[in-house]
């Protein structure tokens, strides 16, 4: 009942002395003041495209009735006793109903789902939330350290634990000059958390974001979320009204030129490789954002700032790699009992990754158009040569700017293909990822032709000289830096500074004593590998490079772990 | 609506394009390194600025010169231009496709690639013929099949790009394979047995490129091997018949008077196989028949002696 309560309707501040927006706050400080325009627009152009066509209106009223139907049945919850009588009777008077029922019909529907889906923004949440939540975090690795965190002006343990990276002064340009759509690499439910820091201790603004309703059923994360701009999406609902409201919604707010944030890889990796098969949904919300100012005569760019998160520690790795791995791992898309949901897994988490240096490197990479050119310093669509080109002409036909959105769909698919390039490029391999594939690298090379699960049951069973190890790691090394000399990848400070040994000692001491599995342990001048699930998640960020890093000895394993990025 | 249309090379491909489009009353204007003189009102020109106006261009060259003629391209196109080319071949060990090579050099994304049994002397005399269109945008369907399509010419399309051109490319080994078989005489369904197992090998290796596999079944692929299989006296198909006459590679290229990009293709696509574990037994014996390594009669015997499975 009150988890219900909570995530339908999460508290706000008291209007009493609101916060009034200065010129040269952030854009997403006005929002309050423009969500009821913001929903109003939202509504009046989802029932526009459906009530001029009567088909497609009962289509649209008889897909929400039957979807909601389905849904609420499941539930058998408070919601599902208010609300299903309601969906059924629809059902049964869709068809008898006259145009005008229909398209009210409609209207209180789209109404009611756009409503829940808008955010809201309270500067005094925000400002609230950017001195305490480093702190908190802080306070949570070192507690010793808490009481003198919270006096300080610089929390210590956070900026030890997270680099920011990339051209962080072009970013802070860009966001006077248009909307900029932050889309990041997902491997943890951190991830907003983190992102959400590094953005702040950047000088880079808030973004709109959309979060799973689930979030929302925790009182506190659902204050801050709900009041820092997040619109909540509810992942159990298929109605197709629904996805179009949330694009639309998203499209919305860009074209008025909020920053956003959203997640194309959908979900978490559950393998830890780099996403490449990018959701288009919500990307596409954001190219036709652009095509729509344009026809309006409107010249704000649209920019995207492809990033990626990369964690030497990932929270949640055993749930994510175990959930791949079953077969009915691709449908469990909400995972709510997992190391996120646990608090002394948080709390085990930040103690281990606290005294580690880097442990989490945010890498905002070049910024690009929407139709994957690279910009200039004033911001500008250049071709590769340099030549500054106006994005306009993208969405012209014979010379006027129009709407069409299977070319936009084509542009989006384009633009999927260009970020899983970027990520590429712009992932940074951390100690853990470079040590577990020399290891699987190693496991796979002892047990050819061996298929993936009956290797992944050989715990404990291999055990690799430690000299030869320490050269592998070293040649490894050695191939990943001219592989980054080539701008094909990057690797953190650490994995270029460390000697092998220290590589491999940094890794184990990362993995054990955090993980319940242990992925290796050293016994004298042999490394045991332990589980061999765990040296795979980890390893899978380095699927693209297998081949590139393999001497003529490892090809074949290479060859055999770089396959697991085609097939699966 | 007349459309101001560019074509970028005047070998015979080039010119054809540009011979159909002026008779459908399109403005055309065909791009050369080396001036040419084409009959009214095709006008021509060495300058790639010209271009500037055009609205869909056409490149007409091999895959050798793709990167060139994009790089020049590259100075002078922008995003208003819809871009279409006709090669067959892929470009380095990588098999990077020409549009993957527009895609880097220039800043076009409207592209697309024609393929399938379409012969430059169909297109430029109007006989009727049949082609492919491999792209995500609709509107750039539309522009070609009003460009270059009508009664003469039938274009399907499909949002397939890269299937297209990896089967067009594919294709032309695989004539390459069968011009050889017929001049060393094999049966009918021999013949048929290569050509329909060469589709399977190299659309599989397709796949795992990101093509799918009905594209190499319809006009960019099977659709193709036909015509070539037919007689419509393809350059490869007559370097096979060379090299079974007991030529080698050189000096059967030589012989045929064209480039034939088949060769250079095949090679790259055993690589690429031999490194995702792909069986490719036709592909890989004619490639070692091709370089001296193995007899007509060795590869024969090798084809026959392999366990047979199911299809």
């Amino acid at each position: 009942m009150l988890k219900r309560f909570l995530s339908e309707r999460p508290l706000r501040l008291p209007h009493i002395k609101p916060y009034v927006p200065r010129p040269s706050d952030p854009s997403i400080f006005w929002f309050n003041s423009e969500r009821d325009d913001v929903v109003s627009d939202v509504v009046k152009r989802i029932c526009t495209a459906h009530e001029s066509d009567r088909g497609r209106l009962e289509m649209a009223l008889n897909d929400a009735a039957f979807h909601e139907i389905r849904r609420l049945e499941r539930q058998r919850d408070e919601e599902a006793r208010e609300r299903l009588g309601y969906w059924r009777s629809m059902i049964r008077r869709i068809g008898k109903m006259e145009d005008s029922e229909q398209r009210r019909v409609l209207h209180t529907i789209v109404t009611d789902m756009t409503r829940d889906v808008a955010g809201n923004f309270d500067p005094r949440v925000y400002r609230f939330a950017r001195r305490a939540v480093p702190r908190l975090v802080g306070g949570v690795m070192e507690p010793r350290r808490l009481t003198k965190d919270l006096m300080a002006s610089s929390p210590e343990a956070l900026g030890r634990v997270l680099r920011v990276q990339g051209d962080l002064d072009h970013l802070r340009y860009l966001q006077n000059e248009g909307s900029l759509v932050f889309v990041p690499t997902h491997s943890s439910n951190l991830d907003s958390i983190v992102l959400a820091q590094a953005l702040e201790i950047s000088g880079l603004p808030p973004v709109v974001y959309g979060a799973g309703k689930n979030l929302f059923t925790n009182p506190i994360i659902s204050f801050f979320m709900h009041n820092l701009g997040a619109y909540r999406v509810d992942r159990r609902i298929r109605v197709s009204l629904y996805k179009d409201i949330l694009k639309l919604y998203s499209q919305v707010m860009i074209e008025r030129g909020y920053h956003s944030l959203f997640f194309p890889g959908g979900t978490r990796s559950r393998s830890g490789m780099i996403e490449r098969h990018l959701k288009l949904g919500l990307l596409g919300s954001a190219v036709e954002a652009f095509t729509t100012n344009r026809v309006r005569r409107i010249d704000r760019p649209v920019w995207f700032v492809p990033t990626t998160i990369n964690y030497a520690l990932v929270l949640e790795a055993e749930t994510l790699i175990k959930d791949w791995l079953m077969e009915e791992g691709q449908a469990r898309y909400i995972i709510e009992d997992d190391e996120f949901s646990q608090i002394d897994r948080w709390i085990a988490f930040f103690r281990k990754v606290v005294g580690m240096r880097g442990a989490c490197i945010i890498r905002f990479g070049e910024p690009i158009d929407p139709f994957g050119n690279r910009l200039d310093g004033n911001g500008e669509s250049i071709t590769p040569t340099g030549r500054v080109i106006d994005p306009g002409g993208y969405v012209e036909q014979r010379g006027e700017p129009v709407i069409d959105p299977a070319r936009d769909a084509a542009y989006t698919r384009e633009l999927g293909e260009v970020l899983a390039q970027r990520y590429e490029e712009d992932t940074v391999l951390m100690s853990t990822q470079v040590v577990a594939h020399v290891l699987y690298r190693d496991l796979v090379q002892s047990t050819p032709g061996m298929d993936l699960f009956a290797r992944l049951r050989l715990r404990g069973g291999i055990g690799l000289d430690r000299e030869t190890l320490r050269q592998e790691l070293g040649e490894a090394r050695d191939r990943l830096r001219e592989l980054e000399g080539k701008g094909r990848v990057r690797t953190s400070d650490v994995v270029k500074e460390d000697t092998p040994d220290e590589l491999l000692e940094r890794a184990l001491t990362f993995w054990n004593g955090y993980h319940d599995s242990t992925a290796a342990t050293l016994e004298g001048n042999r490394v045991i590998l332990g589980d061999p699930s765990l040296l795979l998640y980890y390893q899978n960020r380095l699927v693209p490079f297998a081949e590139d890093i393999a001497s003529p000895e490892q090809l074949q394993a290479a060859c055999e772990i770089e396959n697991l990025g085609v097939y699966r | 609506m007349s459309l101001r249309i560019g074509v970028v090379g005047a070998g015979g491909f080039g010119r054809a394009i540009a011979q159909s489009s002026a008779r459908r009353g399109h403005e055309v204007l065909l791009w050369s390194r080396q001036a040419r003189e084409l009959p009214d009102p095709i006008r021509t020109s060495t300058d790639t600025a010209d271009l500037l106006d055009c609205e869909l261009v056409f490149i007409a060259v091999p895959a050798r010169h793709a990167v060139s003629a994009a790089e020049q391209l590259g100075e002078v196109v922008d995003g208003r231009h819809l871009m279409v080319h006709v090669s067959r071949g892929l470009v380095g060990a990588d098999l990077k496709t020409i549009t993957k090579v527009i895609r880097e050099k220039t800043v076009c994304r409207r592209i697309g690639a024609l393929a399938g049994p379409l012969v430059a002397d169909a297109l430029a005399e109007g006989r009727p013929s049949g082609a492919i269109l491999g792209t995500g945008f609709p509107e750039l369907t539309e522009m070609v099949r009003d460009a270059i399509g009508g009664a003469g010419l039938r274009i399907y399309d499909t949002t397939d790009v890269v299937g297209v051109e990896l089967a067009s490319a594919t294709v032309g080994f695989l004539t390459v394979v069968l011009g050889y078989a017929q001049e060393i005489g094999v049966e009918p369904g021999t013949v048929a047995v290569l050509a329909t197992r060469g589709m399977v090998e190299i659309s599989r290796i397709g796949q795992t490129l990101g093509a799918k596999e009905s594209t190499f079944l319809g006009l960019a692929g099977l659709g193709d091997l036909i015509a070539a299989v037919a007689g419509d006296q393809r350059p490869e198909f007559r370097l096979g018949r060379a090299m079974a006459r007991g030529a080698d590679l050189r000096t059967a290229i030589g012989e045929v008077g064209a480039y034939v990009e088949g060769i250079e293709v095949a090679r790259h696509l055993m690589e690429h196989a031999q490194r995702h574990g792909l069986e490719t037994p036709i592909s890989s014996t004619f490639v070692a028949v091709a370089e001296g390594r193995m007899s007509s009669d060795d590869a024969i015997q090798a084809l026959m002696e392999r366990r047979v499975g199911k299809e």
